[in-house]
């Protein structure tokens, strides 16, 4: 599909395309209600709440009022709704500012300013320095000369540098004036939203240049939502408009992601729904056979002899609604008010503030924090997630001379400096490749000194490297260069850009030197790339030596080539490129090609080499995670070596004898088959041993790994701890993510840029570093921290907690319900199975609203462990990892709480509240205070750290309580009229709320504290040691016992069972295709300490 | 490396969010809230607070039972089961019928007082396996039309008993027209004992709940007759015994009063119920029992407070002692770091 747009046109085009108007609303007014509500329909959970509302509103059939399920019902619904509908307007607002912004437009040939919204395709739009661009714009004409303007695109992708921007060839020389009558054709593709390809044609009408199709890139284009900078105005015809634009149309709303705790909850909710329906039945069934057998005989009921067809029905369908507390109404907003709390917790954290750059961390996804305590792999980039990324050129090798020694960087190699200042031509050459060959955007302050933008890391400390050994790029004046070479200006033209990309992994330029008139192409790129395409006969044998010198020290390195180039051929070969360049389709291939015929018979000037420094804490951050039992894959695309020292240095693998390597390549199928067997039996046998193995995997071998070998590939990711992939392609990370989340891995993958965010999408849990390379990464991702070292804390601190508190949260809200549903089955049997309601509506509708969730929302402060502890012992996260405090059998354990306490509750209530007190109302009273005095000291009893709000959430709930009742009770027309004052003045009230608490929290009390100090978990263990100020606080790091003394301390006790057969894994995944493969890793012992080692 | 590649869904999620990196870089505030870092309580349960709590809970706990369970014996009760000796010998195999039929079901019955009863002694009636709290039974009735004279027509959740051909029933419903029509007459050696029926409903039922102007209308004029019938020129706030029927028990056990005899009782005193046994409870084999009852402070006679808090109260003392021994017998100290699984693995240095 294409699109023609006709420049200037005002009649045509109008009613083909859409409008400026720019949308993010979600709902309009209309809408909003029926759209809003469908969506909250279209969970489980809200239908089902909504079938049991529709049932109840069945007078036949309700136990109570309706609203005791409306009232909720309602509640949440507005909440939400209203979270929603203030969303959507203040998106409207910002629409809004953006349509009506006023805009110079040319209509009929005159300027006019007009509101954002009406510009239309084919509308020439004029823009002053630092406007906003309205619309995607093909630029052209500017303020500059040379036809040149720049932007700031880091609303589009982030990037902060400025970028380029040329008007087409076609356009070049028009005056402004003429500009105003500018007639053509533009052919372009339809909307899409590649941000960074735009191929186009152009053909202007008479009297401009006509019949000859120009080329368009994404060069000539001025992309909504970009800034112009540095240029007094800019003119351009509108392509794209509203929400077709190429930022229009990258909006996406992402999927939403899904913890495993969620998927728990969802499950166990599952499985009370069957229980309920089971409930239900049994109850149905006993209820008509007691209808029958007795209830018949009961003259004053009055049974009519013969009922309507669904009789039947009636009393299941009563059961159906007495039980249908038993699924919390309330538990979706309890956890989605706590997860944003997480989020806000991860967004305050004072620590995770980057002190250089006072970047904070930031939860872009608030729903998923509880994953972060549940990471089992980390996939991690290298370049500016473990480095710095501050690139820094430290070493080169020129023509066989190696500069910088061991303490010095080669800036100061004396040597070096020598030798550029006498002007050997090697190192001059070398020199200008290094100033030339770039996209480095020269700025000059006011003050004189210049500063360097570029997009490239690499490129950037090139230039600055270069400019240090007096060759100084000073000035980039469209096309041409200016070069200050030991004070001597040098002026050169650009020709072409070969660009960079990540399958050409070099780049290349030629250039004109204006005084000679000399044709060069300069080139760099990674070796491998470089090498290869030099002239024969040249030795590379020495740079090769040097790449993996260089390699071998972490650095990157850059071979840098050049040629002359005779001028016919390169005529020749320019207008291929043109052609080239202007194809629509498959373009980036064409060019390739082309580019390769001029990337030829290169003479390798020398290497250079770049320093990539590690972040800081990223070695003790790795280790501590290490131990905390996340297995970390490195993926970058940097070479092997480089990629090995670099983990090396991060703790990844211990160095030898501790930790072995095992290198899987191979250029074909079979090659990498058998390196593939190798490494797997090497990993099976070393995985009895307690050795560190790594294995590593290149991009080549990663690609036929996957596709032709993915299943013992697949038992190698399971089986090693720790990968390193290098050379891998952005899909590829993807992939690698994609691989273990199949294997039902909670992955979070890291990274800092643009390459990195198919990973992170991908991954259950993506974080971006807002580095240097953007915040491409940052945006994509669910969290951005600052920096690496950050990830501990996030994981550690905040997605354990978060992991513990919702374990909490949910079971705590299963229970109360499943307290008070149990109360309404029992007092079933002894109303003659026939579907009363003990309770009546205020108490059944503030019990989940009001009695039982606000206490337990203020476990979201609570705290098991400090974080000091946690951060000492990172072993603990394999609670959470393996999902301890959240599972079946810790469900089984608070519903078997909250049968035993609903027995306690009833059996008290209907024995001391017998006889002459059996009042129906009274008896509804005590069982509810009942229940909301056990709640408050069972929600003490979980609490591990009291803070005063807990203190008065727990016990200012039950003084609630008491108020809200009182006042219901004042109200004549109530049911419950005068009943809470009766009750609080009767001694036998109170005697029976003690007897209640007491008889319901022994045995829990009882039962707690044996476990607690018999047969304690890990996290009781600590918290012991913790508050007791127990040895292992005292002595910081454990040193680890002597065989012999550890075989009289192990008791025989099963608790202390081995570590690893506790482990994640082995509790996490019992079914499926990898059960095999687990079972191999259960055995194996963990990796617990490593030596570290300094970068 | 160069970010280079073409990343197809990685620019910015809308205008909104090209304000983020910016409101990003502030620094947030720093409070102890925000930082989690409020001061916290952290108790941990040590043998010595755990074994104190048991031990106080018993301490607590069994002076209470004791209490109770005394308050529980003072009080004196007669209770007199009466359903089926009220039926003479020859009609019991066909109870039912009896009670449906015209016979006079006058019937006495001679009580024996065990002991010194003080006044006010409770007279209350007790219905076994009656279902008060039915699910058809407790909701047919309606508050509307007991508390205001003009909502007659409220007879709504009344069905079956909501309306005759001469209009609605007041009081409407299941619950009203099957009120308990068992009366009782006391004499005490041939005197007449008087059995106060006034307040012995709730004060708050007679002044709110039933009104002063509402009046019983074509209350069991129906086809099928319930139970008592109702003095119809008595207005609804002054019927109690119609008032404690309608607070219906949550039990299918229950006593409601029937009067306040406001003589004390003397120890072996013999007295003499004459009662008319009018209410059906035959059809359901449901139990009548007569209770004579004083009150203490923890209301009549139930021992199963007492009972239950010095059962309590024991099991928290043996719970006590036997932490204690086991704490003494096996100490173990809390948070040994040797007990934590990965210092023990061998493999970890």
């Amino acid at each position: 599909m294409k699109r023609y747009v006709y420049i200037n046109d005002d009649n045509l085009a109008k009613d083909i395309y859409c409008d400026n108007r720019i949308s993010n609303r979600k709902y309009t007014i209309l809408n909003f209600l029926p759209k809003n509500l469908w969506e909250q329909f279209s969970r489980f959970m809200n239908q089902y709440f909504l079938l049991i509302a529709c049932l109840q509103l069945w007078s036949l059939i309700t136990p109570v009022n309706p609203a005791s399920t409306w009232g909720p019902l309602i509640l949440i619904f507005a909440v939400s709704s209203s979270k929603e509908a203030w969303d959507d307007y203040n998106r409207y607002l910002l629409d809004k500012k953006a349509n009506e912004k006023e805009i110079w437009i040319v209509r009929q040939g005159i300027r006019k300013l007009i509101q954002a919204q009406d510009i239309c395709i084919g509308n020439i739009v004029w823009l002053r320095e630092n406007d906003e661009v309205p619309c995607d714009l093909l630029l052209l004409g500017t303020a500059d000369p040379q036809g040149f303007c720049y932007v700031e695109t880091a609303a589009l992708d982030g990037e902060t540098d400025l970028k380029t921007r040329s008007i087409p060839s076609a356009c070049m020389g028009i005056d402004v004036d003429l500009l105003h009558k500018i007639k053509g054709v533009i052919e372009c593709p339809s909307p899409n939203k590649d941000i960074r390809r735009f191929d186009a044609n152009m053909r202007l009408f008479p009297p401009f240049l006509d019949n000859d199709i120009f080329p368009l890139t994404i060069k000539n284009t001025l992309l909504q939502s970009c800034y112009l900078r540095n240029t007094e105005w800019a003119c351009g015809v509108a392509v794209y408009t509203g929400n077709q634009t190429k930022l229009g149309m990258c909006r996406g709303i992402a999927e939403p992601k899904l913890t495993a705790v969620d998927a728990m909850i969802d499950k166990l909710t599952g499985a009370v729904f069957v229980f309920q329906i089971v409930v239900v039945i049994v109850l149905g069934i006993a209820g008509n056979v007691f209808k029958d057998k007795q209830g018949r005989k009961l003259w004053y009921v009055q049974y009519p002899k013969e009922g309507p067809w669904y009789e039947l029905l009636v009393i299941p369908l009563r059961f159906e609604l007495l039980c249908s507390i038993m699924i919390p109404i309330s538990i979706k907003v309890s956890l989605d008010l706590a997860k944003s709390l997480y989020a806000k917790f991860i967004d305050w954290d004072v620590e995770m503030v980057d002190p250089e750059t006072g970047i904070r961390s930031n939860a872009a996804n608030q729903a998923i924090s509880e994953d972060l305590g549940q990471v089992e792999y980390i996939l991690t980039d290298k370049t500016g997630t473990l480095t710095e990324n501050k690139m820094i050129f430290k070493r080169c090798c020129i023509s066989g001379r190696f500069y910088g020694n061991e303490s010095g960087d080669a800036l100061t190699d004396a040597q070096l400096l020598n030798a550029a200042s006498t002007g050997s031509a090697d190192v001059i050459l070398f020199l200008k490749v290094m100033a030339i060959c770039n996209t480095v955007i020269p700025v000059r302050s006011k003050s004189g000194t210049i500063s360097y933008k570029a997009l490239s890391q690499d490129e950037e400390a090139l230039v600055c490297a270069s400019a240090r050994l007096r060759m100084v790029l000073e000035n980039k004046n469209g096309n041409i260069l200016d070069i200050n070479f030991n004070a001597s200006p040098m002026q050169y033209e650009v020709l072409d850009t070969l660009e960079f990309t990540s399958d050409r992994k070099r780049m290349s330029v030629v250039v004109r030197e204006c005084q000679s008139g000399e044709l060069f192409i300069l080139s760099k790129g990674a070796d491998e790339t470089i090498l290869p395409l030099t002239y024969s006969g040249q030795q590379v044998r020495t740079f090769a030596e040097a790449v993996e010198q260089y390699a071998q020290m972490g650095l990157r390195t850059l071979c840098l080539a050049w040629r002359k180039l005779e001028e016919d051929e390169y005529q020749e070969w320019t207008s291929m490129f043109k052609e080239a360049n202007s194809t629509l389709v498959d373009r980036e291939r064409r060019v390739a090609e082309v580019c390769q015929r001029l990337e030829r018979d290169f003479e390798i000037l020398g290497v250079a080499a770049i320093e990539d420094r590690l972040q800081e804490g990223v070695p003790e951050t790795i280790e501590i995670l290490r131990k905390a039992g996340i297995n970390f894959w490195m993926l970058t695309g940097d070479k092997m070596s480089t990629a090995i020292q670099i983990a090396l240095s991060c703790n990844f693998v211990s160095p030898e004898p501790k930790g072995q390597i095992l290198i899987i390549d191979g250029k074909t199928e079979d090659e990498v088959c058998r390196s593939l067997d190798r490494v797997l039996l090497t990993t099976r046998i070393t995985e009895s041993e307690s050795k560190d193995v790594a294995f590593v995997v290149d991009g080549w071998a990663l690609e036929i790994a996957l596709k032709h070998y993915r299943k013992p590939f697949t038992e190698l990711a399971i089986l090693s701890r720790t990968a390193i992939c290098c050379r891998v392609t952005p899909s590829q990370k993807a992939q690698l993510v994609e691989l273990l989340k199949l294997c039902d891995y909670r992955t979070l993958a890291i990274g800092d840029g643009g390459n990195d965010v198919r990973m992170i999408q991908q991954a259950d849990i993506g974080v971006g570093i807002s580095g240097r390379e953007g915040l491409q990464a940052a945006r994509a991702a669910d969290y951005s921290i600052g920096k690496f070292r950050f990830l501990k804390r996030l994981i550690l601190v905040h997605g354990r907690y978060s992991y513990n508190r919702t374990a909490f949260l949910s079971q705590y809200s299963f229970y109360k319900s499943f307290l008070i549903c149990f109360i309404q089955i029992f007092f079933s049997f002894i109303s003659g199975v026939s579907g009363t309601s003990l309770f009546n509506t205020v108490s059944l509708m503030a019990y989940n609203v009001f009695y039982t969730s606000v206490p337990v929302l203020f476990s979201v402060l609570d705290k098991d462990l400090s974080e000091r502890t946690v951060m000492q012992h990172p072993q603990i996260l394999f609670d959470c990892q393996s999902g301890r405090l959240l599972n079946p059998s810790t469900f089984a354990g608070w519903f078997g709480r909250s049968l035993f306490h609903a027995i306690v509750v009833f059996v008290i209530t209907i024995h001391s509240y017998a006889f002459e007190k059996s009042v129906m109302e009274e008896v509804a009273m005590v069982a509810v205070s009942g229940c909301i005095w056990l709640q408050a000291f069972v929600v003490a009893l979980e609490t591990n750290s009291f803070t005063i709000f807990q203190h008065l959430a727990i016990w200012g709930n039950l003084v609630g309580f008491y108020a809200i009742n009182w006042i219901v009770s004042s109200i004549p027309t109530s049911g419950m009229y005068t009943i809470m004052f009766r009750l609080c003045e009767q001694p036998s009230y109170w005697i029976t709320m003690i007897l209640i608490v007491a008889t319901g929290m022994c045995p829990v009390l009882a039962l707690k504290y044996l476990r607690y100090t018999y047969r304690p978990s890990r996290i009781n263990l600590l918290q012991q040691s913790e508050r007791l100020g127990g040895p292992i606080l005292s002595s910081g790091i454990i040193e680890p016992k002597s065989r012999s003394s550890l075989d009289k301390d192990i008791p025989t006790d099963s608790v202390y069972e081995p570590l690893l057969s506790e482990s994640p894994s082995a509790t996490r995944r019992s079914a499926g295709p990898t059960q095999r493969l687990d079972s191999v890793q259960s055995q194996s012992p963990p990796h617990s300490t490593h030596t570290r080692k300094d970068n | 490396m160069n970010s280079g590649t073409p990343s197809s869904s990685a620019a910015g999620a809308g205008s909104a969010d090209s304000t983020a990196p910016r409101r990003n870089s502030k620094r947030p505030k720093y409070s102890r809230f925000t930082q989690q870092e409020l001061p916290a309580c952290k108790p941990i349960l040590t043998p010595k607070w755990v074994i104190g709590t048991f031990l106080l809970v018993s301490v607590i706990f069994i002076p209470i039972g004791v209490v109770s369970l005394f308050a529980s014996r003072d009080v004196v009760e007669i209770v007199d089961r009466y359903e089926t000796d009220c039926i003479p010998e020859a009609l019991r195999n066909d109870k039912v019928g009896f009670i449906q039929s015209d016979r006079s079901k006058t019937c006495q019955r001679t009580l024996r007082v065990p002991k010194n009863m003080k006044q006010p002694i409770y007279v209350y009636y007790q219905l076994d396996n009656f279902y008060q709290n039915h699910r058809r039974y407790v909701k047919s009735r309606s508050d509307q039309q007991l508390r205001n004279n003009g909502s007659l027509q409220d007879t709504g959740p009344c069905k079956p008993e909501d309306n005759t051909a001469g209009g609605p029933i007041v009081p409407c419903g299941l619950i009203a027209w099957s009120l308990f029509n068992d009366t009782y007459g006391f004499t005490r050696n041939n005197q007449q004992l008087n059995v106060s029926k006034r307040d012995i409903s709730w004060k708050s039922d007679r002044e709110h709940k039933f009104g002063k102007n509402v009046f019983p209308r074509n209350f069991q004029n129906g086809t099928l007759r319930g139970g008592a019938t109702l003095k119809p020129n008595v207005s609804l706030s002054e019927q109690e015994d119609l008032i404690v029927w309608m607070r219906t028990a949550a039990l299918p056990t229950f006593r409601k009063l029937y009067g306040k005899i406001e003589v004390d009782l003397q120890r072996d005193d013999f007295i003499n119920v004459t009662l008319e046994n009018n209410y059906n409870t035959y059809s359901f084999s449901g139990k009548k029992k007569l209770v004579l009852s004083t009150t203490s402070w923890l209301g009549g006679k139930n021992d199963f407070v007492g009972i239950a808090y010095l059962t309590v109260g024991g099991l928290c003392f043996f719970l006590a002692l036997v932490f204690l021994l086991i704490y003494l017998i096996k100490p173990r100290q809390l948070g040994d770091p040797s007990y934590l699984s990965w210092n023990r693995n061998p493999s970890g240095h």
